[in-house]
């Protein structure tokens, strides 16, 4: 047989808009690996990052990040850490870390991530998010799930106007362009 | 461009004239007109016809109260009916037009209806179109609706956009005039999070219209340098333009804001705004009524505070000769401000002195006025004030009910207020300058020191008004008709007919007159219809009551509402993996959901979706075909417990599951019906791979988290969607083996190693991860194949590339649905939420030796009995007919009812492998009449067809494809 090679085509790959000083970029470079913590193995799992990664877990509502990881909670019994790489090496990195105090879910394709910026920033996530993005309310680190034009959404503050926004990746399409269409519609 | 009406002073900016349309012909305004006093400036006072009697009408009001002056905006696409004059911020090159009038303005031939007023009185449709009864739907409804209405749509696509947004705030302000801005300003200095809308472009309410003095300086010039002072505020946003129309639960507030025609028009022209408001402080000021006499509906005739307010805001004159006509001491200051700009005021008269118009005359314009002593007095303006009514209208939006309060003659808002709402000024009855300031700054100190920032009160120096009102309003004798409700042209005579006819309480009053229902929802005209039904009861106002407020305050547009969700945009759109290759493969795509999938692929000479479909299901089963099965609910369970978990949920045991090993499983809701089926594999001790169908994929990841967090919380579960993470494809014929083996790294396929539902963690072309499942749908030797989603368009190419020799096609989800069909197995159409395992033939599966969802109410009699409908298969026994589904079971000579219906078809399709068509479908009894032929009866869809009961596994009964 013919040697084929599978090219991956990630939803958004090569996404990069610039409208004014604001950007919208497709970051298909980032891993994202579920955690679920055994019950009873809670505070194993927290040793565990917090030796390889330097990690405290966080609290709801808040990410925390070191080297090129950032950890969330998404439910009381789960986290996601969020990073750069392949989403299969670093399941299996994380999966070695953790051993039998986590179970581990390579999320990398189930979701799509974006990463907006600019001074506009504010002003377009207010006409899709229902969110309080104030600082005093939504800090910096601050991470929520909500819902932007009907599609679920984890929003995590990067910076005081660059955020991550991750969505479901089979709807990348419409993400991106009620992201867009916000942006175009403020600047 | 004459602008003859035009006078010295005002806020207009003279050096910034403007050019507009109006009827087809060019006049001029300035910045900061709005388009009524524009028109008042160029002496046009006859700008529409009213609703029914098509009376000449004129510019009542200065504000969104406007009953009148209802205007067409705008041509072509970009237009809007029904906008009231008095509200639109004049821009250049704005088109307008009057509306409902055939003919000219000034000719309108449906003015006959203000003749035939006598017979068209309240109630009249009701009562007059009684006979002969077919002429209600072919000539009176047609004819009467043809007349109905005011303005009209385009008929042509809105090209404008929409959108909505949300906002949140410690404190949301409504109106800012004085009291509003009175109270943002304490809520800012407090340091509190301050949203200050009003609806108008020029902040200030009626501080702009007025010549009171703020702090010794014009109250205009004091409400700009609030309005600065709070624009240098970080946590202060002010809202121009901007409508706060309802006020819903949780202190979330709808909001429109308006754009003027020069936005650029690639930006929304409209935003609704949801604000989420920990307090809210209601400062919307309050309306002027008019009053009730003899033809005071004409051009001209205007409430004093408008006429003030084009005097002062807007430095125009209403009138050469004005007219007062007040029952307060608020309207008396009208004749002052007209003296002072050098107006005539022909006659200013106190109703409390028994000072009373009679009549008024002048058809498309007043002329003059009689007095009730019989004097006639010339007037082209007669300014009236019936005195105001706060504008309590949010307040009443989650049921709060005003309460009158005499010394005000007005409704207040009652004790209960939407929760943390808080009224001010004179939306509370602060009808005075300084009373409107006071409260709006000692309520918003009290608000702020609620929230814990107290704050220091400063007042500023006014000196306060006389503002003595009184509640005699009527002064209607039967000398001619007399307006109640302007817009909706409801009379005095209107209210006597519905009080003669018992219509005597409040809420049957206003909708048997419509009193109160039009686009302006009564604004200037329900205090006075109280007023009426009081006089005509012998009791007060406070006695009769009143209708409260709902949402919208005003109109919002259906634009606004839906925002973005429009064609292309009405709603998300998934893709499955492989879509790009689909589309370039020659797929059509169907909506499953929010899904696009594939549903067939033509190719050159096929002449339609049947010859696709024939083909994919012929080459599929002679060799192999592909379908992207990604769509299916995929939800990873993990835990030491995930076993036990999943044997709780399933109405079959999974307890001893192999690892490496697929089950298929049926889920039931605690009533033991069936909702859903699927597959699951065990790819480790503690972890499984659950599928779920499309269509249940939420539903059932939902019921699995209540499960898993309330019924079972001792349990070490853990889920996780995984639907979008994984692209799968379902490979299946004769060759998918084959096929297979060209593609998966290092696993044995054959039947022995991989047999009939065994799984298997992999990797395909050499290194990329996958999963591989021998489970299927269509019967035939079959596999899923799964890769991460970000490979499964590369995947479908490469399957197509290396099966071209053996003739591997994609196949869609109809040739999908056929296999199904074919094969027997039961889907969305068959587990519909009304059958059960036992109508399903799956009775067996249900365990009888462990508690699991719906298994013990399965089991009651009525859900087990063997003459109760079953899951069977039909053909027809003319193969040339083709089948229906819907269609019910009857035998042969019974007649259609439904004590003979004997159960119904679910799925049809031709069927391509034995050359016919097939169903599936419940019969009652069904299992013992194999080979009976009875009625498929379809009267919604014609025809009856006789059908042969048959098994329903159409091909390969004992599933020797399958395990091949």
């Amino acid at each position: 047989m013919a040697e084929i090679t599978l090219t991956p085509t990630p939803p958004l790959g090569g996404l990069s808009i610039e409208i004014g000083a604001n950007r919208i970029v497709g970051r298909s470079d980032l891993a994202l690996i579920s955690v679920a913590i055994p019950t009873g193995a809670e505070s194993t799992c927290a040793e565990r990052l917090k030796v390889t990664y330097g990690l405290d877990l966080p609290e709801p509502t808040v990410s925390r990040h070191t080297g090129d990881w950032r950890i969330v909670s998404m439910t009381a019994d789960q986290l996601m850490l969020i990073g750069l790489g392949d989403g299969m090496e670093r399941l299996r990195e994380v999966g070695a870390t953790v051993g039998n105090a986590g179970y581990t879910t390579n999320q990398t394709d189930a979701w799509v991530c974006v990463e907006v910026s600019g001074p506009d920033t504010l002003s377009a996530l207010e006409r899709i998010c229902p969110l309080d993005l104030a600082e005093l309310s939504f800090p910096v680190d601050g991470t929520a799930r909500t819902s932007m034009e009907h599609l679920g959404t984890l929003i995590i503050r990067l910076g005081r106007e660059r955020f991550l926004l991750c969505s479901a990746s089979s709807s990348a399409g419409s993400f991106a362009h009620a992201i867009e269409t916000s942006y175009r519609n403020v600047v | 461009m004459t602008q003859t009406c035009r006078i010295a002073g005002g806020l207009t900016d003279r050096e910034r004239p403007l050019s507009f349309e109006w009827n087809g012909r060019r006049l001029g305004g300035f910045s900061g007109d709005t388009l009524a006093s524009a028109l008042l400036a160029n002496g046009e006072h006859l700008v529409g016809r009213s609703f029914k009697y098509h009376r000449p009408r004129g510019i009542f009001s200065a504000g969104s109260e406007e009953p009148n002056a209802l205007v067409q905006i705008g041509e072509g696409a970009v237009q809007e009916p029904n906008i009231p004059a008095t509200t639109v911020e004049l821009t250049g090159g704005i088109t307008a037009r009057s509306q409902n009038h055939r003919g000219s303005l000034r000719w309108d031939v449906m003015a006959v209806n203000d003749l035939l007023g006598p017979f068209l009185g309240a109630g009249f449709y009701y009562k007059t179109f009684m006979w002969p009864k077919s002429f209600w739907e072919k000539v009176y409804e047609p004819v009467i609706r043809a007349a109905a209405g005011l303005g009209s749509l385009s008929g042509l696509e809105d090209p404008g956009t929409y959108d909505h947004g949300f906002l949140h705030c410690d404190v949301l302000v409504v109106g800012a005039g004085p009291a509003g801005l009175s109270a943002a300003k304490i809520a800012a200095r407090a340091g509190l999070r301050v949203i200050l809308a009003d609806e108008d472009f020029l902040p200030g309410g009626r501080l702009n219209a007025e010549s009171f003095l703020v702090d010794g300086q014009a109250g205009a010039a004091w409400a700009a340098e609030q309005v600065a002072e709070l624009e240098s505020f970080d946590g202060v946003r002010f809202m121009r333009r901007t409508t706060v129309f309802g006020a819903f639960d949780h202190g979330i507030h709808g909001a429109l804001e308006k754009r003027t025609l020069e936005t650029d028009p690639a930006k929304p022209r409209q935003i609704l705004w949801r604000i989420y408001a920990k307090r809210t402080i209601l400062a919307a000021g309050a309306t002027e009524r008019s009053m009730v006499f003899a033809h005071n509906d004409r051009p001209g005739i205007m409430q004093a505070g408008a006429v003030r307010s084009y005097v002062n805001r807007y430095g125009v004159a209403p009138g050469v000769q004005v007219a007062v006509f007040t029952n307060n001491d608020d309207g008396l200051r009208t004749a002052d401000d007209l003296r002072s700009k050098g107006l005539d005021v022909t006659a200013v008269l106190d109703a409390r002195h028994g000072e009373i118009v009679a009549d008024t005359f002048g058809r498309r314009r007043l002329t003059h006025i009689k007095l009730k002593d019989g004097r006639r007095i010339p007037a082209d303006c007669l300014a009236v004030s019936g005195g105001w009514s706060p504008t309590v209208h949010l307040s009443c939006h989650q049921r709060g009910r005003p309460v009158w309060r005499d010394d005000i003659a007005g409704f207040v808002p009652g004790g209960d207020l939407p929760a943390g709402m808080v009224v001010c000024g004179a939306a509370n009855g602060n009808v005075t300058l300084g009373a409107a300031l006071e409260s709006g700054a000692e309520t918003a100190a009290a608000v702020a020191s609620d929230l814990g920032k107290p704050v220091t009160v400063e007042m500023p120096e006014v000196e306060d008004e006389a503002s003595a009102a009184s509640a005699i309003f009527c002064f209607q004798n039967g000398g001619g008709r007399a307006w109640v409700d302007l817009q909706n042209d409801v009379t005095v005579k209107d209210l006597k007919i519905a009080q003669s006819e018992g219509f005597t309480a409040v809420e049957h009053m206003k909708r048997y007159t419509t009193l109160g229902m039009a686009t302006d929802q009564g604004k200037t005209a329900n205090v006075l219809g109280l007023a009426v039904m009081a006089d005509l009861q012998g009791q007060t106002i406070a006695e009769t009551g009143t209708t409260i407020f709902r949402p919208p305050y005003t109109p919002v547009s259906i634009g606004a509402l839906a925002g973005r969700s429009r064609g292309a945009e009405f709603r998300p759109v998934r893709k499955t993996p492989s879509h790009t290759w689909a589309a370039e493969n020659g797929a059509e795509f169907v909506e499953v959901g929010t899904w696009l999938r594939a549903q067939w692929y033509k190719r050159p000479g096929e002449k339609g979706w049947r010859d696709s479909v024939d083909r994919e299901v012929r080459m599929t089963r002679a060799s192999v075909g592909v379908c992207d099965v990604t769509t299916l609910g995929k939800i990873d369970i993990q835990g030491r417990d995930a076993a036990t978990f999943l044997n709780r949920i399933y109405a079959n045991p999974f307890l001893k599951v192999p690892v490496g090993k697929v089950r298929y499983g049926l889920m039931l809701r605690e009533d033991g019906v069936a909702y859903d089926d699927g597959t699951t594999a065990r790819l480790s001790e503690t972890h499984f791979v659950m599928t779920t169908t499309t269509a249940n994929a939420v539903t059932v990841f939902r019921n699995l988290e209540f499960a898993r967090q309330c019924l079972w919380p001792d349990l070490d579960v853990h889920l996780n969607s995984v639907t979008d993470a994984w692209a799968q494809f379902a490979v299946a014929g004769p060759n998918a083996r084959a096929l297979l083996s060209r593609v998966v790294d290092d696993l044995d396929l054959s039947n022995e190693a991989f047999p009939f539902m065994a799984c298997a963690e992999c990797s395909v072309f050499g290194g990329t991860p996958a999963r591989l499942f021998r489970i299927s749908f269509s019967g035939e030797l079959a596999y899923e194949i799964a890769v991460p989603s970000r490979y499964g368009n590369a995947l479908m190419a490469a399957l197509m590339e290396v099966g071209r020799d053996m003739d591997a096609i994609p196949y869609g989800t109809e040739a999908l649905g056929v296999m199904r069909i074919e094969k027997g197995h039961a889907a969305g159409n068959e587990i519909n939420g009304q059958t059960t395992a036992h109508m399903l033939g799956l009775g067996r599966m249900v365990s009888q030796t462990k508690d699991a969802i719906g298994n013990r109410l399965s089991q009651r009699a009525d859900m087990i009995r063997d003459d109760d409908l079953r899951l069977m298969g039909f053909r027809p026994v003319d193969g040339r007919d083709a089948l229906i589904a819907g269609a019910h079971f009857l035998a042969e000579g019974d007649a259609a009812t439904m004590a003979n219906d004997q159960g119904w078809m679910t799925s049809v399709a031709y069927s391509p492998s034995l050359g016919h068509a097939i169903g599936l479908g419940f019969l009652r009894r069904g299992a013992e009449r194999i080979g009976e032929r009875i009625i498929a009866h379809s009267p919604v869809r014609g025809g009856d067809i006789l059908v042969e009961v048959c098994s329903p596994h159409h091909i390969d009964p004992e599933g020797e494809r399958q395990r091949g």
